[in-house]
């Protein structure tokens, strides 16, 4: 008797906590909502920049191999994504921009936009996972 | 050692629980039950909105809002979509090239069919919907197929749904067959998954979201959705199909629509009639 009691108080004790505690995720969305991208913040102990991996990756010289480069990926990662049936609006559109300033010389935009389809296609995935493991949690009981 | 002893037994009661609620009933093709789906869907919208009649839901928003009703009953003195349904009469009598026309291809001479849409097709593996059976018919007499969304396919839907009203739906998921469920379970979790850059999936809107503004518009609740279908939308300033609304329902999310009659379309079709069993056919509606 004595042991259950312990172990249901462990368990209300421990289970805010896991509600509580800030992932790296949450902090990092926190900090790019609150401050923009290049932003320095602090999770737990250590030093983090509010990059997205895809502004990181186009952060290279902006010539032509490299934006035609990075577009191909974009392309790539958003085929996946609509082959999941999770790709997002405004991906295509972006992508085609992009080519369009690849096409007039401006490669430094073709890069920015090419990390921005990325990012749409990567999250439109991430996305589709957390819908395989959630979408039950809005359903009437 | 005992009190580590003990904590493990706490967490692992922690987890037990979160683990028991994931697997609650209704997810899986193994606990899937669809009428205790509809049921809850019913109880869902009684609790929220114990006012409104169960089976005035086929109204969509004016079952629940005042003030939206009384905008659309002065719509409905002079219905929008009646010019529509007496150009989809003449299109469905008027005979193909071949001398045959639609009402050979479907019961009763497709009059007062509608609520049997859609249904599994156990030959074709797939579920069938009313605008896929006008493409079929057109096309096994030689003719081209409409275009899914709009114009005389949506009228030649508004016409058999006219013909329809009052009729109760009561589509059926056979139990001979697995994958008619498998298609209900498809079109289940379409409904409620979220997707799009807004992050939002049908039921944010259509369930929890019902009647809570969107900038100055009011979501319909889910219950009743398909009844009133093909509508007469005064954004649209003409008839429309479900499918079509579908495809604006994910721009508006920021979603990538599927085409028109895509096996998933039809899975949630599928689903969302299902909920509406019991209802009666009251298409085509107006709506804003």
């Amino acid at each position: 008797m004595k042991k259950t009691l312990i172990a249901a108080a462990a368990a209300l004790t421990l289970l805010p906590g896991f509600a509580a505690a800030e992932s790296f995720d949450e902090a990092f969305l926190k900090n790019r909502a609150m401050y923009g991208k290049g932003h320095v913040f602090e999770w737990q102990g250590n030093q983090y920049v509010t990059l997205h991996e895809e502004e990181v990756e186009a952060d290279v010289a902006a010539t032509a191999d490299n934006a035609k480069m990075m577009i191909d990926k974009a392309k790539a990662k958003n085929k996946e994504v609509a082959e999941l049936g999770f790709e997002w609006k405004l991906t295509g559109d972006i992508l085609k921009s992009a080519e369009a300033a690849l096409a007039e010389g401006d490669y430094r935009k073709a890069l920015d936009l090419a990390a921005q389809a990325k990012y749409h296609a990567r999250i439109g995935i991430q996305q589709h996972e957390y819908a395989q493991s959630n979408w039950h949690l809005s359903v009437p009981q | 050692m005992k009190i580590i002893k003990n904590l493990t037994i706490g967490v692992g009661v922690a987890l037990a629980s979160q683990l028991a609620l994931a697997a609650d009933s209704g997810f899986t093709m193994a606990t899937v039950n669809p009428e205790a789906d509809r049921m809850a869907l019913q109880n869902y919208f009684k609790k929220r909105f114990p006012e409104a009649e169960v089976q005035d839901y086929i109204n969509g928003i004016y079952a629940v809002d005042a003030d939206s009703r009384a905008q659309w009953e002065e719509i409905e003195e002079f219905p929008p979509y009646e010019f529509a349904v007496e150009e989809g009469e003449t299109l469905f009598n008027t005979p193909f090239a071949n001398g045959k026309g639609y009402a050979d291809c479907f019961e009763n001479g497709g009059i007062g069919i509608r609520q049997n849409f859609p249904y599994w097709n156990k030959e074709e593996g797939t579920v069938k919907t009313l605008e896929m059976e006008i493409n079929e018919c057109r096309e096994a007499n030689g003719e081209e197929p409409l275009k899914w969304g709009k114009g005389d396919i949506a009228k030649i839907s508004a016409y058999m749904a006219w013909t329809s009203r009052d009729q109760v739906f009561n589509i059926d998921i056979p139990s001979d067959d697995p994958r008619a469920k498998a298609a209900y379970l498809d079109g289940k979790k379409f409904f409620y998954a979220k997707r799009g850059q807004l992050n939002l999936s049908c039921a944010n809107c259509h369930v929890q979201g019902t009647n809570i503004r969107i900038r100055a518009d009011l979501p319909s609740p889910q219950l009743g959705h398909v009844t009133h279908f093909p509508v007469f939308r005064s954004k649209w300033g003409e008839l429309g199909t479900l499918h079509r609304r579908y495809s604006g329902c994910h721009k508006d999310s920021r979603s990538k629509p599927l085409k028109p009659q895509a096996e998933r379309f039809r899975n949630l079709e599928y689903f969302q009639t299902y909920m509406s069993n019991g209802l009666v056919v009251n298409g085509p509606g107006a709506r804003k």
